[in-house]
């Protein structure tokens, strides 16, 4: 069975955010409300300081706190690894942003980031919370699998960009944007990353690149005391300073 | 720089024909993945998804896009993948193009200004116009001041130039119709530092290409390599490769005032003081000299092969034979064999040992690349510091070397449809406006004499009276109220001139428009495009429209001809003759017939279906010091001296001149406008830079990823990650060290008050250590006070306002990061 | 009932509440209806459960305290608290009422949640419980309501109803502690006290409020009570009381200490609220204050000693509420430098607005409560 994972290489990772605005674009989100965000954060003194950067989209965990909490399960797992939100089934209570440990899900209906608010510039138009014109089209949409224009009331997340990846052709290891065959099939951020940063493909296949690289360069979890098995592993340069949980050697 | 491209050089191959006809736009239609069986009935029942190919308009680079539309709606961009800049790939801007289209702050027509009155807070009253009218408005003044024969006080001021179809057309124009103001470019507001550097010791007025991917080390002073150095987007495809795949790894040592993306991704990153990267490349090539590291296949050297370079002594000219450089013994006499680590310490604050690490790094490892950009010579030092780096590739025999740098050749564009010199009149030959200075003095020698350009200098002139008064001032790409330092000159120097602008967008500039003829963004655009300096060999592309207008707007090239077509006489002959742009595009398409790119571009339509040609290789290339040219399979065919001279060292001496003839054949007006020393100033030497402004801290502007030349203002999404490292996301931040800060009783997130001699401005400060404690950074981006609604909405103040107008007298480099100013808390 | 009814004005508190819930709602509902839930000032940047999760909260274990309350008489047979039994569990109904009506406001889809979290069948998720397990307590509460108020009766006996009841405030007290406690991505919410403080809490905010609309029925004064009722309010309640408020006030020492030493990532939330005002206001005026007023004889006998500290213990409970809901999500979770430190968050007028809404919708359907009672008494 597939499962779908990323390898981000810190190494090459210039903290530029192409990843965050091409999803931001390819996934219709509001500015500021970033699916993939790129997370700065520098310590030190004077000149000897340390600026560091973390691309951080969804873990699509092996073991996801998000879907355990929601109670309604809108908030579910597919087969082939990636955790999605059903828009006609959420109800909104948030709980499932609570339960992230990375911080990875937004609610619909908060204070605009950027003022004026975007939603209202592209007013919607009944049917859609908000309405712009740069929208995906409307055969890509897919409310059961949260993607789209996200509706009022509800949680969205990062999809690995599912309406890309789910029509991929079957059995493939590696969702790669420099092969034609799967270059539409590959996330946004995957696709548009100029440093070639990102790979990803299937963590069960042992073919892929992304099981390769994990195993070649050192691949780490975030946060693996919680216990939540991300299927976004980081390569830092070889060193692994994240010593892996005993739980996390287990099968799910 | 930015017409280096655009007129029709390197013809291949010349053809003249004079066919005209609809543009055909053969777009790729793909299977995407709604296209497969269940979504099949779907997708055909939405409309199928069509993929066009254009060009990326918010930073030079000029990126090959793939722009996805369906059901007439633009949904999508992505990197060409078969574009070599782009190759499938994005920056961050690249895909919030959209935005740009959509902007509902568009002007929807041309307008027209109804209050007389002009000024920040005057309402402009714009009513919208037909274009026949519009144009002929600016006709008739046009033919009014060519009749009084007082065409000079016609300008045209540009920005970003793209093509022979749009910027490539304004020289032409201001030979016909009459005016040494038509047009000029924003080159001294943009990096023209770089380019006379360059000029002075290698004859090439011109940014450089270079060879990264073989590259095994990298010099950065300043450029900002990771955030806003163009092509931004292949750096970042070359930093992957060469940090991340290539063997062995490159090295990278930057150079900046404040540690940013560069910095941190580097191997080392320096915090310099602001100004004196000139001092920091004296220091290196001192080291590379004493300890023995400079090429010698191409610098040559000591006769008998001993280094004699021993700090404090001279040596004997005689003594060193020279080979591809002139007069580096006379430079380590006269400069550097003082120029040692220690001194440099005393003057860049940088740390010896950092500097003499840096110094055998580089000296030791080939092929090695020393870049810079605006940080390092936008000061008054600027060509000094300009020419010390670039003397650093020199010693290590980088020029013209596989994994060094070169210098861009243009595409095999065909001729233009018609001849202008056939439509030349008596006027246009023998006018008054022949004998007029430019506005900007540039050329002159009470102005700038060996400036490029001086757009920075049109506002004052004009304002001033000196050389005269403007009548009438267009813009295309540019708004100097916002981009010029002292922008606050240029809102009383356009109150009494009537002003043109052709931005699609409201803008600084905009708002004190007469008219405002709107451009086509760029997705709607037909616009040829030769590449930017990038890896040598020859490149052109092409904006492909991915949609009709939204709009009632029109190409600014072909408002251009549509208002030479109503000008009297033979001008308007011409421009009739030439058609519109699309027949401009099509005979430089002529020209790919019998030089047909690498991709098998060969044709108008081919070049719309691929949205780009090019043809690989450069054609010459530095082996060991000696030169060859390219035979169609390797760089085999030895070059001659001559040779080297008419196609790479265009000096008087056909060498890397470290002793600069063409400074020196200006010694005289250098001498006196600096008041430098005769005896040295065509070298490269230390020289203080003088800082205006009255403060006691630098203010540095940077550019961020998300800025490049602004045109992301108004893009909610790009304000939302506008200065990611501190935070920076409803507003720019003012980076203060916290040391600074404290001693002014500043904290965190205060709203502060920067003065300068220019004017002052408020912004909120965030606490950085990364900043240096003499150094207030604050990324050039907001404060616009006209423009898109979001764009006004930001906080902040406009680093312009206290920034003074300041260039260095040799390179006409506007000297942005140079003012000092105090700060405290608002 | 006794003659002490005449200084009591359920007309007049029914009144009140309902200018309250008009002004409260009226303004609440225009904000929604205009910006939606962007009128709260939470974001997606931390804290995404405002003050209204906090009202509701608050008034869900009130309602479940003061169950528990009246289960001393109900289910363990203490005599003497029975005439406490009918107001708790109307109060009961009133809090509940209030705080769901808050939570409806606060959901994104509060109708969807109606109707499918119950089918949903996650059983991993504590709101799944707490869902199923609060939609019963209602169901049961009612149930008991109108057979106190010997309207209608459901065959099982008041005790058997009485036993549900406390059985469900019990499970709905702790699972509503668990849906905090169980996170163990938030130090400052995870562990298995957590459940067992919200217990401790929902009890002395039961006795609290039970002790303070019991004096709102009597005019503030002990005057026209009946002496055992008084006998009650001074001696076994009062003491009960202040035994619990000190398990409470060890619970909060407890954590704030434990938390200002430990270094763990999220815990350093306690060092910003211990520097707030406000932490001491609940901690002194909430805690330590009414543990005064009830443990010490001489002022635990006393009515106004008893109001005062009710009142007391009723606010400092919101206060620990909220620190304890807002704390636990001012640590950013991969946020960067977008978000500066902590996350800070004050609630937005249509937050307040919501508290009130909740305040005064509970005392309209609990002076209802009493004017339906009384007009079965009259």
């Amino acid at each position: 069975m597939t499962k779908w994972g990323m390898v981000i290489d810190l190494e090459k990772c210039t903290g530029c955010q192409a990843c965050t605005t091409a999803c931001a674009m390819e996934n219709n989100r509001l500015p500021g409300e970033n699916w993939q965000d790129v997370l700065f954060y520098h310590e030190g003194t004077y000149p000897n300081v340390n600026l560091s950067w973390l691309p951080r989209p969804c873990m699509h965990c092996e073991n996801p706190s998000c879907v355990a909490v929601c109670p309604t399960k809108a908030t579910w797992k597919t087969e082939d690894g990636v955790v999605l939100v059903d828009w006609n089934k959420c109800i909104g209570c948030k709980y499932c942003m609570i339960a992230c440990p990375y911080g990875v899900r937004f609610y619909m209906d908060e204070k605009a980031t950027i003022e004026p608010d975007t939603r209202a510039a592209f007013p919607g138009d009944g049917t859609r919370s908000w309405n712009p014109p740069y929208r995906m089209p409307d055969a890509m949409e897919d409310p059961s699998k949260g993607i789209g224009i996200q509706p009022h009331g509800v949680v969205s997340k990062c999809t690995f960009c599912y309406h890309k990846i789910s029509k991929a052709p079957k059995g493939v290891a590696d969702l790669d944007e420099a092969n034609p065959a799967t270059r539409e099939h590959t996330p946004a951020c995957v696709r548009t990353c100029a440093p070639k940063a990102r790979y990803f493909g299937d963590l069960d296949n042992p073919e892929s690149r992304v099981s390769q690289l994990i195993a070649d360069k050192g691949g780490v979890r975030l946060k693996e005391e919680t216990g939540n098995k991300p299927q976004v592993y980081y390569l830092s340069g070889g060193g692994a300073p994240v010593v892996p949980g005993q739980r996390s050697n287990k099968k799910a | 720089m930015d017409d280096q491209n655009l007129s029709t050089t390197r013809r291949r191959f010349l053809q003249t024909t004079g066919a005209t006809g609809a543009l055909a736009a053969t777009a790729t239609t793909v299977g995407l993945p709604l296209g497969d069986d269940t979504a099949q009935a779907q997708g055909a029942a939405s409309g199928a998804t069509k993929i066009t190919k254009s060009i990326c308009h918010q930073c030079p680079a000029r990126c090959g896009i793939d722009v996805y539309t369906t059901n007439g709606r633009v949904h999508a961009i992505y990197g060409s993948p078969n574009h070599p800049i782009a190759n499938g790939k994005l920056c961050p801007k690249g895909p919030l193009g959209i935005y740009v289209l959509y902007d509902p702050d568009r002007w929807k027509s041309p307008m027209k200004r109804t209050n007389p009155k002009k000024g920040r807070n005057e309402d402009p009253k714009f009513v919208p116009i037909s274009w026949d009218e519009a144009l002929q408005t600016v006709a008739d003044r046009l033919n009014t001041l060519r009749d009084k024969g007082e065409s000079h006080r016609f300008s045209l001021c540009f920005g970003r130039g793209w093509g022979a179809s749009c910027a490539g057309l304004l020289g032409t124009f201001g030979d016909l119709y009459g005016s040494p103001n038509v047009p000029i470019g924003h080159s001294s507001m943009c990096s023209d530092g770089s380019i006379l550097s360059k000029q002075c010791t290698d004859g090439n007025a011109s940014y450089s290409a270079y060879d990264y991917r073989n590259c095994n080390y990298l010099l950065m002073f300043g450029a900002s390599f990771l955030e806003a150095f163009r092509p931004y987007n292949n750096n970042m495809q070359v930093w992957g490769y060469i940090r991340g795949e290539k063997t062995p790894k490159t090295r990278v040592t930057a150079v900046d005032v404040h540690l940013n993306t560069t910095l941190a991704a580097a191997d080392r990153g320096l915090l310099i003081k602001p100004g004196t990267d000139g001092a920091l490349a004296l220091a290196i090539a001192h080291v590379i000299l004493t300890e023995g590291l400079w090429e010698r296949s191409f610098v040559g050297d000591f006769k008998d092969g001993v280094n004699r370079f021993k700090a404090g002594q001279t040596v004997d000219p005689a003594s060193f034979e020279e080979k591809w450089v002139k007069g580096l013994a006379e430079w380590w006499n006269i400069e550097l064999k003082d120029r040692t680590p220690k001194w440099a310490e005393g003057i860049t604050s940088i740390r010896e040992h950092n500097i003499l690490a840096t110094a055998r790094e580089f000296g030791s490892t080939r092929p090695a690349i020393a870049l810079f950009e605006r940080g390092a010579h936008a000061h008054s030092n600027g060509i000094m510091n300009g020419m010390a780096i670039h003397t650093l590739n020199a010693l290590v025999g980088s020029l013209y070397a596989k994994g060094g740098l070169m210098y861009q050749m243009g595409p095999s564009y065909g001729a233009m449809p018609v001849d202008e010199k056939a439509y030349m009149d008596d006027y246009a030959q023998n006018g008054a406006w022949k004998k007029q200075p430019r506005i900007d003095l540039k050329g002159h020698v009470d102005g700038y004499l060996l400036a490029k350009n001086m757009l920075q200098e049109v506002g004052p002139n004009h304002l001033k009276g000196k050389p005269y008064k403007l009548d009438t001032v267009m813009f295309y790409l540019t708004n100097p109220i916002f981009t010029a330092p002292n922008g606050q000159q240029w809102e009383e120097a356009l109150k009494d001139v009537f002003v043109i602008d052709t931005s699609p967008f409201p803008s600084e500039t905009g708002h004190f428009a007469d008219l405002i003829l709107p451009d086509h963004t760029y997705l709607e655009r037909l616009q040829d495009a030769p590449t930017y300096p990038f890896q040598g060999w020859p490149m052109a592309q092409l904006r492909v429209p991915a949609i009709k207008p939204l709009y009632d707007t029109k190409y600014f090239g072909d408002t251009l001809i549509e208002i030479g077509k109503r000008i009297k006489g033979k001008t308007g002959e011409y421009y009739k003759a030439l058609g519109n742009t699309e027949n401009v595009i099509r005979h430089l398409a002529k020209g790919f017939e019998k030089d047909p790119g690498d991709n098998g571009v060969n044709s108008f339509e081919s070049w719309v279906e691929q949205g780009v040609w090019y043809k690989k290789p450069y054609l010459w290339q530095q082996i060991g010091g000696d030169f060859f040219e390219w035979d169609g399979k390797a760089y085999a065919k030895p070059m001659s001296a001559d040779d080297v001279k008419a196609k790479l060292f265009k000096t008087p001496s056909g060498k890397f001149e470290i002793r600069s003839g063409y400074l020196e054949k200006n010694i005289d007006w250098v001498a006196e406008k600096t008041g430098r020393d005769k005896a040295r100033l065509m070298f490269p030497v230390w020289e203080e830079p003088k800082h205006p402004g009255g403060g006691d801290l630098y203010l540095v502007s940077p550019k961020t990823a998300m800025h490049a030349e602004g045109r992301g203002a108004n893009i909610p999404m790009a304000i939302a990650h506008q200065q990611p490292v501190v935070g920076g996301r409803k507003q720019v931040f003012v980076e203060i060290n916290p040391v600074t800060a404290k001693a002014r009783g500043i904290s965190d997130g205060d709203v502060v008050k920067i003065k300068s001699a220019a004017g002052q401005i408020e912004v909120r400060c965030r606490l950085y250590e990364g900043t240096r404690p003499d150094t207030l950074v604050l990324p050039m981006e907001y404060g616009h006070w006209a423009g898109g609604r979001w764009s006004k909405n930001v906080f902040g103040g406009h680093c312009g306002h206290a920034t003074v107008n300041q260039s260095d007298r040799v390179t006409g480099q506007c000297n942005y990061y140079t003012t000092k100013v105090t700060v405290e808390r608002a | 009932m006794t003659t002490a009814q005449a200084t009591f004005k359920p007309g007049l508190h029914l009144a009140v509440a309902a200018v309250g819930l008009i002004i409260a709602a009226g303004y609440a509902f225009s904000q929604l209806a205009g910006a939606g839930h962007a009128s709260f000032n939470t974001t997606n940047l931390g804290v995404v459960w405002g003050l209204p999760v906090v009202v509701y909260d608050y008034f869900l274990l009130t309602s479940t305290g003061l169950v528990l309350v009246a289960s001393l008489s109900l289910v363990f047979g203490l005599r003497d608290f029975d005439p406490l039994v009918e107001r708790c569990i109307r109060l009961a109904i009133a809090g509940l009422v209030g705080g769901v009506a808050v939570l409806f406001l606060e959901l994104g889809h509060p109708f969807r949640a109606l109707l499918t979290a119950p089918f949903a069948l996650q059983t991993a998720s504590p709101l799944f419980w707490k869902i199923l397990c609060v939609g019963a307590y209602t169901v049961v509460l009612v149930l008991l309501a109108l057979d106190l108020s010997g309207r209608g009766t459901v065959g099982v006996g008041r005790r058997t109803l009485g036993i549900a009841a406390t059985a469900l405030a019990l499970l709905v007290t702790l699972i509503a502690g668990s849906v905090y406690g169980m996170m163990a991505m938030r130090p400052f919410w995870f562990g298995g006290e957590t459940p067992v403080a919200f217990l401790i809490e929902s009890f002395i905010g039961g006795i609290a409020f039970t002790v303070f609309f019991t004096y709102l029925a009597y005019g503030f004064s002990d005057a026209g009570m009946p002496a055992g009722l008084k006998a009650l309010l001074g001696g076994p309640l009062a003491k009960l009381h202040a035994a619990v408020i000190a398990l409470h006030l060890m619970f909060v020492l407890g954590r704030a200490i434990t938390g200002l030493w430990s270094n763990a990532e999220g815990l350093q939330v306690w060092q910003y609220i211990t520097a707030q005002p406000l932490f001491y206001v609940g901690l002194l005026g909430g805690t330590v204050l009414p543990l005064i007023l009830m443990a010490m004889p001489s002022t635990r006998t006393r009515a106004s000693a008893q109001i005062v500290a009710a009142l007391l213990v009723m606010i400092g409970l919101l206060i620990s509420r909220y620190e304890f809901i807002i704390g636990g999500q001012q640590v950013p979770m991969f946020k960067g430098s977008w978000a500066s430190g902590l996350v800070h968050y004050a609630p937005s007028p249509t937050e307040w607005a919501l508290l009130v809404v909740a305040v005064a919708l509970a005392n309209v359907v609990y002076a209802l409560a009493e004017r339906w009672s009384s007009s079965r008494n009259g």
